[in-house]
């Protein structure tokens, strides 16, 4: 290697001492003349030496090893000869073999060098052939080779026509399932974000090409005694789902009494483990499960955050998977989110519950139904109604403005009630329904003399329920009813009787039943005195709310008093709620008639003397009206 | 394919299954090409003829291993340009979207339709029930 390295070749500037004699005096060498101080530099050369160190270093080069380490070597390469003496070896090499070669063939002694015979020995040409052949053969193999496996593939897509490709498959998932490819794999989503989901959590699910183990599931034959065989989800894709989106998941909704335990058993459901989706399920069922999934959690995220965020009386308590809103005094409910996964085969978590069938689907299914709405409204916004006007406001407000909307509607018009909200509100109406219920149920089969009859309306909303309700007397239905409309509102009644006034009522079922057995009652007296047109007796007097007699517990007593047609009976009916109907009789002209102190004249006997309580449950009759037509009957006289 | 503006990348893609063809089909011909031409064996190498056909036997074998790859590597450009169709192609899934929803539009209306036939149903003969029950006698004991 050589380097340009300027080397100023000039003796020292002060001559080496040789000899210092005794006195003192320095004897100098001579200075080197220019030849003399290149012979001496060449003789410090030392071939062999420099030889070791090139390939010394030549090893230390492929050790990537600090050549600096080695002074010596390092100097060696900055050896201004070194070029020089290379080319110079490897000249000397070269010659040195040229005259070898050169010897040799002169001398002929040792060896003889010989022409290469030029011509292609003809003897050999099968060989070739032959070894043509072989390679091609091999060559034929491969290619045979690569071929079968090519149609095996084929044969064995055709043979497998039950087994659908995969490109097919995938062609169905894709028409069902949004896909994409990202890399080299297929990642699909089940999140509802398209339809209007602002859920954080991705429901993103991985498509692969399942594993060839079709074949071993075929080869036991299936028992002829094993009935209908469940068809094989031998499906040639494979579906990955995150860890979270596996299993089963609903939201459970419980109307829960205070009184009630607040800690129930949980109960594990072994029917819920045993519908779960099976690891080998069919993709679309899977992905269907996952996507459920998806929706309850998100759902439930939502109601948690809408109690948390809810101002109320009594604040609503999220606690774990569970969320506890009370709803009427006494009265709560319960949302809980299960989610069960089939890994380890057992409900998750689960909110306390009673039984398997006391949830309530109507509201299960009504609380999805509102964050699907919820979900439709996020990507169906009404068209903005001027084009350049901005988007969201609702047709309704667009039409303020000409239908001169005041602000108070305008308001209201903005208000917009929150899931949770919306479900409670639905909660306390059905609990009013079914106390309703269960106060017109329990009336009518306590209550025997007059039916009642109720009709619920069939057209209601999730939130306003409508029953009539329907008094009279059995046999007596023409002569006269009493209907009442009841509206079961969110937290109240509305009863319309049938005077046409109007009873607004608490969520307290005691006063619809105030109401009720005062509403009989009553029903009583109009019955009478309409029986009364019909048998020809008067009336004399009547009152609905009579002031007096003993003071009632709730409601006012009524009462009638009936003359017959001659006028020479009566008949007095009081009805008080609580106690029931008395009935009394009079005659008139009297017939214990005494003229006394001071009525004297005989005349005074037609006023009617005082009044007989007939003793009621003594009167033969079915009913309440048919005993008093056998009284106005037997009281009617010809004469 | 409609020439509407791909993409970068779709476009490169497309480009690529266009290149990975050609090449294969090239790979293909020019393979079998060089088995044939070696067939023939003339070859004017400085090489002893055993090692030729040594090394014309690996070459075959080589090549002929060679056309096998290219062939599987068609088998698989065909998947992949199947699965690029199924996962790109939006008019078709546009297609099907349609049809889904018109299907579910349809269920949905006839399952309306049962639902309220069913609710008159249901409505006319309650009507008829709550007439019945409450006109007897007999009242069943309510539970709360």
């Amino acid at each position: 290697m050589a380097y340009s390295v300027n080397v100023a070749i000039e003796a020292p500037i002060e001559n080496q001492i040789q000899e210092i004699a005794y006195d003192g005096t320095e004897v100098y060498q001579q200075p080197l003349s220019m030849s003399e101080s290149l012979s001496k530099l060449a003789a410090k050369i030392d071939f062999g030496k420099g030889q070791d160190e090139k390939e010394e270093k030549v090893s230390e080069k492929a050790e990537d090893d600090a050549a600096a380490k080695d002074p010596a070597a390092y100097q060696s390469s900055l050896w201004p000869w070194d070029s020089v003496r290379n080319k110079l070896k490897n000249a000397l090499t070269e010659v040195c073999v040229l005259s070898d070669v050169l010897a040799i063939a002169k001398e002929k002694r040792y060896l003889v060098l010989d022409p290469v015979p030029q011509e292609a020995p003809e003897t050999k040409a099968m060989v070739t052939v032959y070894a043509r052949k072989k390679a091609l053969g091999g060559a034929a193999a491969v290619l045979l080779t690569g071929a079968e496996r090519l149609r095996t593939s084929q044969s064995e897509a055709a043979r497998n026509r039950t087994v659908p490709d995969f490109h097919m498959e995938l062609l169905q998932l894709r028409k069902n399932w949004r896909l994409k490819k990202v890399g080299n794999s297929i990642i699909g989503d089940v999140s509802y974000r398209t339809a209007g989901s602002k859920y954080a959590q991705s429901g993103m699910f991985e498509v692969t090409k399942a594993e060839e183990e079709t074949t071993s599931s075929w080869s036991p034959p299936q028992s002829p005694s094993a009935g209908p065989v469940p068809p094989k989800s031998a499906s040639a894709l494979k579906v990955t789902l995150p860890s979270e989106l596996q299993g089963v998941a609903y939201i459970e909704v419980h109307c829960r009494k205070d009184d009630e335990a607040l800690f129930s058993t949980i109960v594990t459901s072994s029917a819920l483990g045993s519908q779960g989706p099976m690891p080998d399920m069919h993709w679309q069922k899977k992905l269907e499960a996952a996507q459920n999934v998806l929706f309850c959690k998100e759902l439930f995220a939502q109601l948690a955050k809408e109690a948390v965020q809810l101002p109320g009386p009594i604040p609503h308590m999220v606690v774990g998977n569970q969320i506890v809103a009370s709803i009427l005094p006494g009265i709560q409910l319960i949302i809980g989110l299960c989610h069960s996964t089939t890994t380890n085969n057992k409900k998750a978590v689960g909110p306390p519950q009673q039984k398997k069938s006391d949830h309530d689907h109507v509201l299960e299914h009504s609380i999805h139904q509102l964050l699907r709405e919820v979900h439709h409204k996020n990507t169906h916004h009404p068209f903005p109604h001027p084009s350049s006007g901005p988007l969201g406001p609702s047709k309704q407000r667009c039409l303020a403005g000409p239908t001169a909307v005041d602000r108070h509607e305008l308001m209201e018009m903005s208000k917009s009630k929150t899931l949770l909200e919306q479900i409670i509100e639905q909660t306390q109406h059905f609990t009013m329904r079914r106390r309703t219920e269960y106060v017109l149920d329990t009336i009518a089969k306590e209550v025997r003399d007059p039916l009642i009859i109720s009709h619920w309306n069939s057209i209601n909303s999730p939130t306003k329920a409508c029953v009539k309700v329907n008094i009279m007397t059995h046999g007596y239905d023409t002569i006269c009813r009493t209907l009442l409309v009841i509206h079961v509102g969110k937290k109240s009644l509305k009863c319309i009787c049938r005077d046409g006034s109007v009873m607004n009522m608490s969520y307290e079922i005691q006063e619809l039943r105030d109401l009720l057995i005062c509403q009989i009652q009553q029903h009583q007296i109009t019955a009478v005195q309409a029986l009364a047109k019909c048998m020809g007796w008067q009336t004399l007097s009547n009152s609905m709310h009579l002031g007096v007699g003993e003071v009632q517990q709730m409601g006012n007593a009524s009462s009638c008093i009936l003359a017959s047609p001659m006028g020479d009976r009566l008949i007095a009916v009081r009805c008080e709620p609580q106690v029931g109907t008395h009935v009394s009789v009079a005659h008139s002209p009297r017939k214990d008639f005494f003229p006394g102190q001071l009525v004297k004249e005989r005349k005074w006997e037609n006023l009617g003397g005082c009044f007989k309580e007939v003793r009621w449950d003594k009167m033969e009759g079915k009913n309440f009206l048919n005993k008093m037509e056998l009284l106005m009957a037997s009281l009617t006289s010809s004469s | 394919m409609a020439q509407r503006g791909l993409p970068q990348s779709k476009e490169a893609l497309l480009k690529s299954y266009s290149a990975r063809l050609k090449d294969d089909v090239k790979s293909l011909l020019e393979n079998f090409e060089e088995i044939v031409k070696l067939a023939k064996g003339e070859s004017d190498s400085q090489l002893s003829r055993m090692t030729q056909c040594e090394q014309d036997t690996y070459e075959m074998h080589v090549r002929s291993a060679n056309i096998v790859r290219a062939g599987e590597s068609l088998m698989k450009l065909v998947s992949d340009i199947k699965q690029y169709l199924i996962l790109n192609d939006f008019p078709s899934v546009n297609d099907a979207i349609t049809q889904n929803s018109k299907i579910f539009r349809q269920k949905q209306a006839e399952a309306d339709q049962k639902l309220m036939v069913l609710r008159d149903d249901m409505a006319a003969d309650l009507y008829d029930l709550e007439e019945e029950y409450y006109n007897s006698v007999y009242k069943c004991r309510i539970a709360d």
